[in-house]
């Protein structure tokens, strides 16, 4: 499999995360990685703070959404000939050390998805496993997959798989919206164990249950 | 009575602006103008509505006035939220080209660095007062 980990891109969509995502993208730097970090909009000094490890940085003029942003930073690597793509939280959630394991997993699958229900989930509340586990049956009801995790940002897919996956969900209904869209494409998946660490500022930047609401909303009305 | 005369000015003065904005296709102007002229109709001869009412078995008149009414509101109201849908699509999307094209603008040419904000006057004035100091040049 790949031997030159530049060729393998690294999109993190960052909404005000400042204080964190220099760590973040550090530790995906240091792996060897290329990485591009989509600002959308951030009110703080998200762009500069990414910059300094080494990423690219694509700032959104205007705030767009986190769906938005992983397409931006897509594209973005598409254009600099990336040949496998990682969609990865700028909140410090996941562990660069996993990405490899999903990077190698493409030789014999198009999309390889993170599940933290393989892997390990460290620092959650009973409260937030319950509900994902809930969101995951939901999901795998609509998309009519059987998976163990179905709302991981952590992902990799081959270029090849780019043009069926473009995210029209501006929001955070993306997730979804991936799922239906690698099930009409037919393309090859795997699960692969990822580690979930839960921090005080990762779980303030989570989803509650209202915005799972808004999210089902988003994914059945909009686009 | 007051209200024929208020609903009459309403539609009439919709129906000016309508015309005063003729720039759609006159099949679109000729829809409007036939419910402007229907909705006139409906308010100087109430007793036209109840008769269509009964025919399409509404018991009053101005019940089967609210039912279109909803329905039209309804159907606005979608129309628009389909429009808005795909207004937020496109700002996305030249959101997305934006922001792509000047990160590569940079990266070909990188920009000058950005204006430092001025300092407030006292400082600047203790730091770029000229110090006249022994052996200096310029003095």
């Amino acid at each position: 499999m790949p031997t030159d980990r530049s060729a393998t891109w690294v999109v993190i969509a960052a909404f005000n995360e400042g204080k964190v995502i220099r760590e973040v993208v550090g530790e995906v730097v240091r792996g060897g990685w290329s990485v591009v970090v989509v600002d959308d909009g951030s009110k703080d000094d998200t762009a500069e703070a990414a910059r300094v490890p080494g990423a690219v940085v694509i700032r959104h003029p205007i705030n767009r959404g986190q769906g938005a942003s992983l397409q931006t930073g897509i594209d973005y690597a598409l254009r600099r000939g990336a040949r496998y793509l990682v969609t990865f939280d700028a909140d410090g959630q996941h562990d660069a050390a996993d990405i490899p394991v999903l990077v190698e997993a493409l030789a014999d699958a198009d999309v390889a998805l993170g599940s933290r229900f393989l892997g390990r989930v460290e620092g959650a509340k009973g409260s937030r496993v319950a509900m994902l586990k809930t969101a995951t049956a939901v999901s795998n009801r609509m998309s009519g997959m059987k998976l163990t995790d179905a709302h991981c940002g952590l992902r990799a897919f081959r270029r090849e798989a780019a043009p069926s996956l473009r995210i029209t969900q501006d929001r955070m209904a993306h997730a979804s919206e991936l799922l239906r869209k690698i099930k009409t494409a037919g393309l090859r998946v795997v699960e692969m164990p990822v580690t979930i660490r839960y921090t005080e500022h990762s779980m303030s930047k989570g989803q509650g249950g209202i915005q799972a609401v808004r999210i089902l909303f988003d994914y059945f009305f909009r686009a | 009575m007051i209200i024929r005369i208020l609903l009459l000015v309403g539609l009439a003065a919709t129906g000016w602006l309508i015309f005063l904005r003729r720039n759609r296709l006159p099949i679109h102007i000729m829809t409007v103008f036939g419910l402007l002229v229907a909705g006139g109709a409906a308010v100087i001869f109430p007793e036209m509505t109840q008769k269509v009412a009964e025919l399409v078995g509404v018991g009053r008149g101005a019940d089967l006035v609210t039912y279109i009414a909803i329905v039209a509101v309804m159907f606005v109201l979608l129309h628009y939220y389909t429009k808005f849908v795909e207004l937020q699509r496109q700002v996305t999307e030249l959101t997305r080209e934006i922001a792509i094209l000047r990160t590569e603008v940079d990266r070909v040419a990188p920009p000058a660095p950005e204006p430092k904000p001025l300092q407030a006057r006292d400082e600047r004035v203790d730091q770029e007062a000229p110090r006249l100091v022994a052996g200096d040049d310029r003095v």
